[in-house]
Parts: structure tokens; sequence; C-alpha cells
């Protein structure tokens, strides 16, 4: 079941989630290699926060199974996950509010390394450069002292991207990372994980709605719909895709 | 000109009891105990976010530790205290373990169910505990039976337990408390078992609960069951309250209000003193939700992101 050559970085096969009577994601097959930027698209309520929830084990699964570097992780916590070298951001901004930029990313890297649990010494200098690297990436660096609960929207946003890359993943999920900033700076912040993606050799999951940045930086879609996968493809494919039009036009291009 | 005020705040502390008179040494003593029992219940309420309705219990397993150690081991006291805050610990680790699997009011309502269960233990195992009569004369050895002794040495106490509490906010255990206070959902996904570090955390905070509750049986000379009660589980959610939640000197400051103002109404007009104390309570919560430290705090504040 699993893939043989060990490239495929994520992988679920026959992933199942209802709501009380809703099948929120009915039957999921999806493989993702290694060093991929993959965008999962589709109408609201298509099922991809409940995919992504899932995958992440923010949500148990009802049926299947969910393959992360080839070994199975169905049912692990998120915690469990990230130290695998799984990480994710949320649709609403996902950041400790009252700590300061610096101390959001001290914290994920000391957890990162395992020193969360030490009570004997001051964490203000442990991992103090690496979350300065960190934030400097991200363009954070001369706010990095701000309470991250006053910084702007956007801003929240870069910071979240740089917790998650703070336990340096193999595998990083984005659930929306435009969701409520302009337009330039949409591509902005998808081109900064793209290239962060490239230059750390790490694959991307995405979910986005809009389809300039989709197309603009995915190299390949899924394209779900009533909790399903009805299309995948690069780009060009499934812009062409008939299934594909008719969900997102509304309307039967052709008869059966 | 942090050390500065760090040798201030000593010297103040060595020699303000020569000056005052004995009975107000009393209420100094007191004044440090309870502002080590409030900090302990603030490592979980203002760091941990998790708001316990039932601390007396961990106070009044170190205090009838602390008792029966002496009484029924015949412990010499001091070793009866060092054991004190590791029973209350024992104690938070078995009830903790269930406490945190619940959040917020059904984590207060449960912490308190437990402090319920432990005061009821001790009211009616009469054969051990002495029941409503209490355990009596337990006094301190002879060196440190003088009000003032008792105060140098409970100061000596609470200062390297305040030390150690301050270092535990400061390590990077703190910093991931204070993340799961944040937003526990993005602590798990930065790798962090919350239930785990609450645990953790609350076992911490059982320990110098613990800690204040043997140093109170001491001061006492007795324990009774009313330690495990209520009031005595409210007592550390008002002081910190009146103190400031955000702040780590929050619980120390507000002790020595609640003290102060205990001393000078309750003992002049007891009738008067739960509508003073409730009245109190209000008019900090609504005008300086940041406590009595809320001022200061915001000027600290300042300076640290100048920095």
């Amino acid at each position: 079941m699993a893939d043989p050559d060990g490239t495929l970085v994520l992988q679920t096969v026959g992933l199942r989630k209802h709501f009380g009577g809703v099948q929120a994601v009915n039957g999921v097959d999806l493989a993702v290699p290694q060093g991929d930027l993959r965008a999962i698209i589709g109408p609201n309520g298509a099922g991809k926060t409940t995919l992504f929830n899932l995958i992440t084990g923010d949500l148990p699964h009802d049926s299947g199974q969910i393959f992360f570097r080839g070994t199975e992780v169905s049912g692990l916590p998120p915690q469990a996950l990230c130290r695998r070298g799984l990480a994710r951001t949320f649709q609403v901004t996902s950041i400790f509010r009252r700590l300061t930029a610096l101390e959001n990313v001290q914290t994920a890297l000391l957890t990162h390394h395992r020193r969360h649990h030490d009570i004997f010494r001051p964490a203000r200098r442990l991992y103090r450069d690496e979350a300065m690297m960190l934030l400097d990436r991200v363009g954070l660096a001369a706010q990095a002292a701000k309470p991250s609960g006053i910084m702007s929207h956007g801003d929240q946003r870069r910071l979240e991207l740089a917790l998650a890359l703070a336990s340096e993943p193999q595998l990083l999920m984005l659930d929306e990372p435009t969701a409520g900033m302009a337009p330039r700076e949409r591509h902005e912040i998808m081109a900064l994980a793209a290239g962060i993606a490239a230059d750390a050799r790490l694959t991307i999951v995405f979910t986005e709605h809009d389809m300039d940045v989709v197309f603009a930086v995915a190299r390949h879609i899924s394209v779900l719909h009533q909790g399903g996968v009805i299309a995948e493809g690069t780009p060009l494919e499934v812009r062409g895709d008939p299934e594909v039009q008719r969900v997102y036009l509304g309307h039967r291009k052709s008869a059966h | 000109m942090t050390s500065v005020r760090w040798l201030v705040a000593l010297v103040v502390l060595l020699v303000l009891p020569l000056l005052l008179p004995s009975f107000l040494v009393v209420v100094m003593t007191e004044i440090a105990i309870v502002a080590l029992f409030a900090t302990a219940f603030n490592l979980l309420m203002g760091f941990g976010g998790m708001v316990s309705f039932g601390h007396a219990a961990y106070f009044a397993l170190g205090a009838y530790a602390a008792a029966l150690l002496v009484k029924q081991a015949a412990w010499p006291m001091p070793l009866a205290l060092a054991a004190s805050p590791f029973v209350a610990a024992a104690g938070a680790l078995f009830f903790g373990f269930f406490i945190v699997r619940l959040t917020h009011t059904y984590f207060a309502m449960l912490s308190l169910a437990f402090a319920q269960i432990v005061f009821t233990v001790v009211f009616k195992w009469k054969s051990l505990t002495g029941g409503d009569d209490g355990i009596l004369n337990l006094w301190p050895p002879p060196a440190l039976k003088s009000p003032l002794a008792y105060c140098y040495f409970t100061l000596a106490v609470v200062g390297a337990a305040m030390l150690a509490l301050r270092a535990i906010v400061d390590s990077p255990f703190g910093y991931a408390l204070r993340a799961i206070r944040e937003n526990p959902r993005r602590a798990r996904f930065i790798g962090v078992n919350v239930r785990r570090h609450q645990l953790f955390a609350f076992v911490l905070s059982g320990f110098f609960s613990g800690l204040a509750g043997g140093l109170f049986a001491f001061f006492n000379g007795s324990v009774f069951p009313d330690f495990a009660y209520l009031n005595k589980s409210f007592e550390p959610l008002v002081v910190v309250l009146l103190g400031g939640v955000q702040s780590f000197f929050g619980p120390l400051a507000g002790a020595v209000g609640f003290k102060v103002l205990e001393t000078f109404i309750a003992r002049q007009w007891p009738v008067y003193w739960p509508l003073f104390l409730g009245s109190a309570v209000v008019l900090v919560v609504v005008a300086l939700p940041q406590g009595f430290v809320g001022l200061l705090q915001r000027r600290s504040w300042r300076i640290r992101t100048a920095r």
C-alpha cells in the first residue's frame, strides 16, 4: 500500500470523516512526492480544512490510512507528527499572542530541540540567534521584541510561518496562508514560502482560494469536491479539466 | 539597577522584623507563607492559564504531612518540613492526572471536588488526623521558637522557594507553559505534549503549595481540616486577583495587601470583613484589572520592550 520507492512524503488511502450526516471527507487518496508544491483547491465546504485536520492529527478520522515518509502515522497526535517533521499553519492565524515575536519562535525552537522540560536554565538566551535568523528569514527581525498580538495581520501570518519552520519540517501544510491579506501581500507570502521550500528542499501542501496565487506557485493541484478528489495534475491539466470547470462554473459542459 | 533594587529589598526584609512590634512580626511571617501559596497557585493561573478552585488540597497535604511526620513518626521538624512539599506533589500528581484532562470550568470544578475529598478524609479519619480537633502542639525546635526567629526562618525558606519559582517561570519549561496558556492548539503543533506539560506544572504548583502548608503548620502550632476547605482554596485566588495575575510578583503584592487589610479591618470589625473584602475585589477587578502591580507593570513593560 505504501509507496515502494519511498519518494512520497505524504500519502492518504481512502481517508474518510463524517460529521453527523455530512460526509466531509469521503475516501481521499492523495500522493504527494518529495519536493512537491501541492495546492488543494475546491469550493467552500469541499472538505479542504477537514482533510488538513485529519492529516495533521488535529481530528481523528473514521477510516483510511495516512502515511508520512513511508510509515503509517494514522492516529498519531499533532506533537508526535511535529517531531517527525510535519508542520502546519492555520486558516485563522494561530500564534502565542501575549509573547513577543522572538519568544514565539524561541519557544518553538526549544520544543523542537526537546529542551522544553528544562526548569533549571533561563530560556532568554537559548536559541536566540537561531530565532533571530528565522525571524529575519520571514522579514520580522525588526519586530522581534514586539508582543505578537499587536503586530499587523500580515506580519502575524509571517510569524506563524516562522513557528512552523522552527521544527525543521519535511512537510509544511499551509491552510489558506493568504487568508485576509491584500492581493500584493498574498503573492509576497506565497513567494516567501515557496522560496524557503526550495532552499530547504521541503514539500508544501497548501489550500488557497485565490486562483491567481494557486496557478502562480503550485506545481501540482488536487481538486476537492464534496469530500473527494475529482481531478489532479499540473496547473495546465487541471485548468483544462471539464469536471473542474463544471464544479467551479456550476454547469455541465458536456452531457453523458 | 535591578541588582540595586534586589539589594534594597533584601535589606528591608532583614531589618523590618527588628523594627516591627512582635504581633506585626507574626503578621509578616504569615504574609510570607500566603505569598508563597499564592505564587505557587499563580504558576498555574497566571502562567499556565489554569484556574484551580481546590488548591487548599495541596496546602493541607503539606501541612498534615508535616504534622503527622512529627507526631506519628517522631521526625525532627526540619525533616518533616522538607518532606511536606513532596507529599503534596505526590497528591498533585495523582489528582492532577485527572484534572488536566479537563479545561476551564470543568478543570476548576474537578480540582474543587478533589479538595473536598481531601477535606472529608481529613475530617472523618479521626484516628489518624484527629478529625475536627486537628493536630495540636506542633512547635519548631527551640532555636526557631520565638516569633522573630521563625519569621527569619520563614523568610529564608519562602525567599528560596520564590527564587526557584521565578527560575521556573523564566525557564524553557516556563516559556512552553505560557505558550500553552496563549494557544494550546498551536503549542501542540510546535511539538508540546500539552497535557503532560500541564500535569508537570500542576505538580510543581502542588509542591510549593505543600511547602507553604508545611511552614504554616509550625507557624500555627496546629493543623485543622479547615486547611483543605473552600475558604482556603479561594484565598490564593483572591490574593492573586488583588495583586495581579499577569505579574510574577502580583501574588506577593496581593498577599501583603490582603493580610494587612485583614489585620486592621477583620480584627476591628470582623462582621464587615467579608463585605469589605468583596468590595475590594470588585474594585480591583473593575478599576485595576492588572491588580496592585498593574501600574508598575506597565512601566516595566516599556523598559522590557525597549531593551
